[in-house]
Parts: C-alpha cells; structure tokens; sequence
C-alpha cells in the first residue's frame, strides 16, 4: 500500500518524529538477534487483521563493479523463481492461495523483501522466506526468462520517463570513482551478459543472515515471532561477512556539464550537488533546506520558478537516503519558449538568496510542521511503520534513532541552514545535465 | 502487486508510481478475513454517522483514532463527462477552485495550508470533481472554514487562470511524450466514442486554448450543487463537535442554478460488431503499449465482486494467468494485467501491458489466447478458492488510511453502492462457486469483437496488426485522442 505513495513522500515522512513517542514508544518496538546474526525487530499492532515481513538485506548497486551492473536487481527477481521445498513458481502460488501477496525492491544500498498477509497465514511466510534465503535455486530457463523481464523493465524505464533517461547520464557524470554512477537496473550491455555462475557468487557472498535486518509489524505476538524464527530463521548459517565497499568519491575540481539529445518539447534540468550520505551531522539541515527549497506550492523554488517568474512548468528537490555520500538534486523542465540557461540562472538565484540570506524562523516552523504530519501519514499503515523503522536501523545505526529524530531536528538553525547552502551549493561542486532537442550540425 | 520493481532513487518516483500503479487498484478493494477454515477475523467498515443537511448536501462522519489526523473529502459530481465539447473543462474548474476565495488571494491559501502541513488538492475523473485535504486534528477548526470558501466561495481569479491554462498547454504536448500517460485517453475516446467517458479529463490543445474563465464560472455554477455533493469526513475527532462545525459552514451552501444537472443529455453507448485496432504511431517508440478490450460493467453492478474473484485469476495478482504467460513464461514484458474500470453508469474491461517493439504480435497474440483460455477451459475449483483467499486477504490494508475510508465512503454515494460491498463482501466472494465462475465468464468478459489500441512505432508493425481487425492510424504528436 504504502508502496503506492511517490518515494519522495516516504522519505520525507520517514524522517521526522516528534509524536512517535506519542503514537508509537521506543519501548513499543522489540527486537532481537538470532544465533546466526540475523536481527530481528517486532511491532505488535492489531488494528486489521494483517500483518507484514520486510527482510532488509544489506546489499544493492553500490555493491556491483562494472561487468556486473544490474546483477543486484537480477538477483531481487531471481529471489522468486524457485528454491528446494519450493520450486520455480511455487513461492507466488503457496503465497497468494493462503491470502498473501508480496514485493520487492532493490535501491542503491540495499534489496528489501517485504510480504503482506493476513496474521492467519504467518508460518507459511516464514517457511517460503527460509526455503528461499537458505536454499535458493538458480534455473537456467528462469534465468533467461528473468532475463527478458529486466530488458522490458529497462526499456519501459526510460521510454516512459524523461528524467530517467536523463538521470542515469548525469549520475555517470556526478560520479567519478563511486558505483553510484550507474543505474539500478544496470547497463543493457551488462544485464545481456550476466552469467549464472555471477548470481551464484552473490547469493554466497551477500545473503547471508547475518547481513540481513527483519522487520514484523501488524497482528502477531512477539511470543509467535520469536518462536518462528527460531523455527524457521535461526537454523540458516551465518557466513563471512561481505567485503565493504571501500571506494570513496573524491572532491570534485569543478562544474561538469552535459547534454542530452532527446525529442521533447521543453528542455528538462538536472542540477546535483555533492552531499554526506545519511545520518552525517549536517544530514538534518540539508534535509530541512530541501523543504524549503521544493516542498509545496509555498516553497522556494516552486513559487518563484513556476508561480511568479513563469520559467518552469514542473521543479522538485531531493535528497535520497544513503549510506555513502550522495547527491543534492534539483530538477526543472523549462515552461512554453523558455530556455535552459535563463531557467537554470534563476535556481541559482533562488540558491544565492538562501546563502546570503538565509531564511525564516516562520520557514523553519513550516518545515517542522510538515514534516510531522508527513510523519502521522507514515504511521497510519503498518507497512509504512515496518519500513520507517528499518530505514532508521540501517541508515540512521539503530531503530532507537527514530526516537531521538525529533532533537536533531530541533538543534537545526536558520543559521545552520544559510551555512550548508553555502557549503554545497558551489559551482565547483555541481553537475548539471541538460535534456533537449539538439539538432546535428 | 508491482512486484520487484526498482527502487530508483528520486525523482524517478514518477515512474515508480507508474509501473507501481500498473497493479495498484485493480485487485479491487477485497475482503478482509483469513483464509477460508481457519479462524475468521472478518474487517467491517467501522462504524460511521450519515445525514443529510436541510439544503440536501450529504454528510458522512467516522471516527477513527488511531494517528492524530483528520482527512475530509468532498466529491461534486462534475467530472469530464460533464464537459460537452469543451474537454477539460472540468479539469480546470477543480483546479480553480484553489485560485482564491472570497477571504482570501491563492498565495495566502498556499502560506497557510503548507504551514500547517496540510496535504491538499482537487482533483477530476471522469465522474466526479474532488477536493481533499488531510492535516492534524488540533487544526481542523482552522482548516473546515478555509474549504468551505475553496468549494462553495471560489472567485476564479483571471490571472491565475491564465497562467495555468499556458501551463497545461505545455504540460498536454509533454504528456504526450510517455505513452503511458496518454494510453487511459486514447483507450477512452476509443471505446466510448462520442459518449462522455470518452472525453479526454486534462482536454487537448485546442479545446484548452478555447475554454475562458467565463466558462469555468458557468460550469461551477451548473454543475456543484450540494444536494448532489457528499462530504466525508473520517479520522480523530469528536463526532457531535465536528457535526456543528459542518453544520456551520457547510449549512449556507446555495446551489447557484437549480437543482438538477445542466449538462446535455447523455450520449448512447456505442456497440461493436467488427475488431478494430487503434494504432499511434510514435516513431521513436522502443516499446509497444497495449489494451485489448469492450465495454464493461458499472460500478453497482450487483456481480461486481464475483467480477472482481474471476479478474483476480485472469489479471488482477502476480500468479494471475496474463501474468504467469507473458512475463514468468515468456518473458515479454514487466507485467500484464486485466481490469474491470467501472462508473456510475458504464465501465471498460481491459487486458493490458507492453513488450520491446520486436516482440509485439507474439505478445498480443499470448494475451489473446490466455482471454480465450478462460472461455473454454473456466476455472477449477482449486484456482478459484486460492483467489477466494487472496482477495479476503488483501482487503483489509486497502482501507488503513483515513484517506481511503473517505474515498470509500464519497464513492458509495457518488457510484450507487454502499456498505454492505465492505460487510458482504467475504460472502459474496466466497459465494462464487464453478459453477457461478462460468456465468460471470460468459456474461462479463468479452470473446469476440475485440477492441485494440496500440502506442508504439508504426513502420515496425503496422502491417502485422492487421490481423486483428480494421486498423485506424495517428500520430501520438498530432493534437487530441
């Protein structure tokens, strides 16, 4: 369900809250660590009959090199083509005939399993999860049917998406050393080539228990969690842990620009800023700063660009979660007869406004504000709290973080926000991609 | 179900909900229980207040405590079918809505709403106009004021009208540029021609640049009319509190012409007697898009959810049938998936999804074969109870947020249905029998004369879907659907 919402609004409500002491107390969420390393964190709430399971495992494209892009994902799908007990279609079929349904996503940091069931039908989910994380089966016809699935997902990605087509060249540009430079879904040349033998490397060397967090909410007990993942988790056996990713993007040493040549009918911009990953000190200003600048029709760059100044028909900000350092972005596509240049001068504008400035004590406030009720929305579902209380256990170092969220962000000044402006916002330290027209000379 | 989709960092959201919302919907609002023989724990709709107000605007009040939010929504019955020959029409008037009121200018709405983090907009289909704002309960006496101004005291501001109308002329020429915006369109007008379900709800270019903000005001005039309208307000207040302040605000609300709608008479239905194939011609296409459908049911059709137990088999969940052969087996494509939309007075059926250019026919003839494969084989009894149990299954989450109870409770008044769809709803699914299965298949889901539209590139297979039936050709810039 929650999965229905845009991303963008789930990380916004994932980060800020106050009232989750009110709703939902620190002492509310349990959790454990099985023998093998695997952890798992249990919140027990009866409001419908339902529950879910979101298996975090910690590893995604910032863990493939070249040759291999992509292989993360594949690996995500190749997670429901069968196992030993249960073999190729079986998982989607023993699911779905006892009421259950299921997804799965793969980001840069990390893949995520997640399982939506009525509490009736727990043990199964535990006994299809263990089968397939202990005793994965890689068929070569599935392989290369899965194959054919992830060329149309590609495909369809791009031919529907303008700023796909255009984020995954300025993310090879932004980035210089670090595997954030390409896609998720990886380069065509790569996902025609991966072997077997590459998928069975990575389900060795990634999917272990002890590189993986669980998190249950919904109908159960933490009496009936605990006894079924001793049953069906705990007898799963650890391995070495992975390599890290060691690779660590140098500064950059000055604007990079480029262009991209598509048929459209206004130019799109992309302008990406380097930033600290999640969880940094200054994650929480940059983090309010990207309210102030793209959240809501009295935002920044919203009023001024497409309100007042009529330059862009569409502009948002964003900062994703990460566990590396990222990328501050902002993205416009240019109104009727505007061009890129005169659109691109006027976010720098509304930037500079900022590090000379500063901004409001009422901003701040509004900012505050927003974030909280974004963060009631997140509470609403039980999906939504499953997955705001891992995103905090692997990205902030602990679910417990979620609860001291709300001191942090009170810490944050306007001063604090005129000061990471001014520390990122630099021309030396931008990216900016330009989609467009462009005829041949 | 958008099962194992990437997540892409950012902005690329607005793919994500795409493909995400390729599946959201269509697996219907199920019920809630457990699965069939073991203990039941059936999800009802909680319970709620309705009544009518003297100027016969209808009230739904449900109470539910759970998050510190309230959600009210609106719904007017003045959605695109209503726009004659002006399409968008009523795309615009919903969206002027939140141009300015009598107390207040549009940037002022904005400051204050956004302050308090309230989540609002209007939105259109093609049934219905609706406003919706989600915000903290401490400020709902804030808040009910500022919507009554925004529904029954808009001034429809001039200026911001014609910025916004520049904009959506921008915004229908890049729409264009992702099939995937514009299939619902082309598939409407296709279907029900010159019908009002057929009339494109964002307009086109030339009916956009002739609409004027005279227009907007008569439109609003004739067509929000509170006995018509229903406002639900769902989430964590008091009942008898919240009753007077709609009472207060909600209670002066005149319609401006009288009652009854003033839009012109319904146009018949069309019927088809011979395929057709609609193809649009997008030379730089990768990818074919595709529906393959009729005409369909209404919403308050009684079989509605006997439907909705056959579409799960067919296309409606991951194990579906159109999914198993055209992804798990061939790997054509993403998804594949089949829908029953339905109206107040009519409804689609569609088979769709999409495959690279190279791979179309197969991919159309699979899912050909897979509509026929219901016809002459049915469903086993074994099929049919584990989509029985997927639906129950799946039902309850669908109505969690305050939001989707609201949405719920608009709908039941808007479309002609009301709780017993929640509070039946597991008797009526468990209720489908083989024997029943078989009915609703030859009643329901079409056979013959299929209905075809295609966005992909024309060079590459405009002669093989011939085979289908008599091709109509456009050109996906040229304006319109």
């Amino acid at each position: 369900m929650n999965l229905r919402k845009s991303m963008k609004l789930i990380i916004l409500l994932m980060l800020f809250t106050s009232l989750l002491t009110a709703q939902t107390k620190l002492e509310d969420v349990k959790a454990f660590t099985l023998k093998n390393g695997m952890k798992i964190i249990v919140l027990e709430d009866h409001s419908i009959p339902n529950a879910n399971i979101y298996i975090f495992f910690k590893v995604g494209s910032r863990n493939e090199y070249t040759g291999i892009t992509g292989l993360s994902h594949f690996f995500e799908h190749m997670m429901f083509n069968g196992a030993q007990k249960y073999g190729p279609k079986m998982y989607d079929r023993v699911m779905e005939a006892k009421g259950g349904s299921n997804n799965a996503y793969t980001s840069e940091n990390l893949t995520v399993y997640t399982d939506f069931f009525p509490s009736s039908a727990m043990e199964v989910i535990f006994d299809l999860e263990a089968d397939r994380i202990a005793h994965l089966a890689l068929d070569d016809k599935m392989v290369e049917s899965e194959r054919g699935v992830i060329l149309a997902e590609r495909i369809t990605g791009m031919e529907n998406s303008n700023f796909e087509f255009l984020y995954e060249q300025v993310k090879g540009s932004a980035f210089l050393v670090h595997p954030y430079r390409w896609d998720v879904i990886g380069y065509e040349s790569d996902i025609r080539n991966w072997q077997k033998s590459d998928l069975q490397t990575y389900f060795d060397a990634y999917y272990a228990p002890n590189n993986a967090v669980v998190v249950i909410a919904g109908d159960v007990t933490l009496e009936k969690v605990k006894e079924l993942t001793l049953k069906y988790f705990e007898p799963i056996p650890a391995r070495t842990p992975p390599r890290p990713v060691h690779s660590r993007e140098p500064e950059q040493m000055g604007e990079k620009r480029m262009y991209v040549n598509r048929n459209v009918s206004s130019p799109n911009v992309l302008v990406v800023f380097h930033v600290p990953q999640t969880g940094s000190p200054d994650y929480y200003a940059l983090d309010m700063l990207d309210s102030i600048l793209g959240d809501g029709k009295s935002s920044r760059l919203y009023k001024a660009l497409i309100d007042e100044k009529q330059l862009a028909v569409s502009v948002f900000t964003y900062i994703p979660q990460s566990l590396d350092p990222h990328l501050f972005h902002i993205s416009a596509i240019c109104a009727q007869d505007v061009s890129e240049d005169i659109l691109e001068k006027a976010i720098y504008e509304e930037l500079d406004k900022i590090i000379k400035d500063g901004v409001t004590e009422q901003e701040l406030q509004k900012v505050k504000n927003r974030k909280l009720v974004g963060f009631y929305h997140a509470m609403e579902t039980i999906n939504g709290k499953a997955d705001t209380i891992g995103s905090y256990e692997i990205y902030f170092g602990g679910y417990e973080k979620l609860f001291n969220a709300p001191a942090e962000y009170r810490k944050v000044t306007a001063e604090d926000i005129k000061r990471v402006a001014a520390t990122y916002f630099k021309k030396s330290n931008r990216t900016v991609g330009i989609l467009k027209n462009i005829e041949e000379k | 179900m958008s099962k194992k989709y990437i997540k892409f960092p950012f902005a690329s959201f607005v793919v994500l909900w795409m493909l995400i919302s390729f599946f959201a919907g269509d697996v219907l609002a199920a019920s809630a229980s457990t699965p069939a023989g073991q203990a039941e724990a059936t999800f009802r709709l909680p319970q709620y207040e309705k009544f009518v107000m003297k100027n016969g605007l209808t009230v739904y009040l449900m109470e539910q405590h759970e998050v510190p939010l309230v959600n009210i929504s609106a719904a007017v019955p003045a959605g695109a079918v209503k726009d004659n020959d002006k399409y968008g029409l009523a795309f615009l008037t919903a969206e002027a809505l939140l141009f300015g009121a009598k107390s207040f200018t549009k940037t002022q709405l904005e400051e204050k709403l956004d302050f308090l983090g309230t989540t609002y907009y209007t939105n259109v289909d093609g049934e219905m106009a609706r406003l919706t704002a989600s915000f903290a309960n401490k400020d709902v006496d804030i808040i009910m004021p500022i919507l009554k101004e925004i529904l029954v005291d808009p001034i429809f501001d001039e200026k911001e009208f014609d910025k916004r109308k520049k904009r959506l002329m921008l915004e229908l020429e890049q729409e264009k540029e992702i099939p995937g915006q514009v299939m619902e369109s082309y598939f409407n007008k296709f279907m029900f021609g010159e019908h009002g379900y057929g009339n494109p709800v964002g307009g086109t270019k030339g009916t956009i640049s002739a609409i004027s903000n005279e227009d907007l005001k008569k439109f609003y005039q004739a067509n929000y009319k509170p006995a018509e309208s229903v406002i639900a307000v769902v989430g964590d207040f008091k009942t008898p509190q919240v009753k007077k302040m709609i009472e207060k605000w909600f209670g002066g609300w005149k319609a401006k012409t009288g009652e009854g709608s003033q839009g012109a008479a319904e146009k018949p239905l069309p019927t088809f007697a011979k395929s057709r194939v609609l193809l649009v011609n997008k030379d730089d296409a990768t990818e074919t898009r595709f529906r393959i459908g009729t005409l369909g049911i209404k919403r308050s059709n009684p079989d509605y959810v006997a439907i909705q137990v056959i579409n799960t088999i067919l296309g409606g969940r991951f194990t579906s049938w159109l999914n198993d052969e055209l992804r798990v087996n061939a790997g054509l494509t993403y998804g594949a998936r089949s829908n029953f939309a339905a109206y107040k007075t009519s409804g689609t059926f569609y088979v769709s999804s999409y495959t690279r250019t190279e791979r179309t026919i197969e991919a159309l003839d699979l899912a050909v074969q897979v509509l026929e494969r219901l016809h002459v084989k049915g469903v086993d009894a074994e099929t049919l109870v584990s989509a029985q149990n997927y639906i129950k299954g799946q039902y309850p989450p669908d109505y969690e947020r305050l939001g989707d109870l609201a949405n719920l409770l608009t709908d039941m008044f808007i479309y002609g249905f009301n709780e017993s769809f929640i509070n039946d709803f597991q008797e009526n699914v468990e209720g489908v029998t083989v024997e029943k299965a078989k009915e609703i298949i030859a009643k329901y889901f079409p056979r013959e004369n299929l209905q075809f539209v295609l966005i992909g590139k024309g060079s590459e297979i405009r002669d093989k879907v011939k085979k289908y039936g008599e091709v109509t050709e456009k050109e996906i810039k040229a304006e319109g659907f």
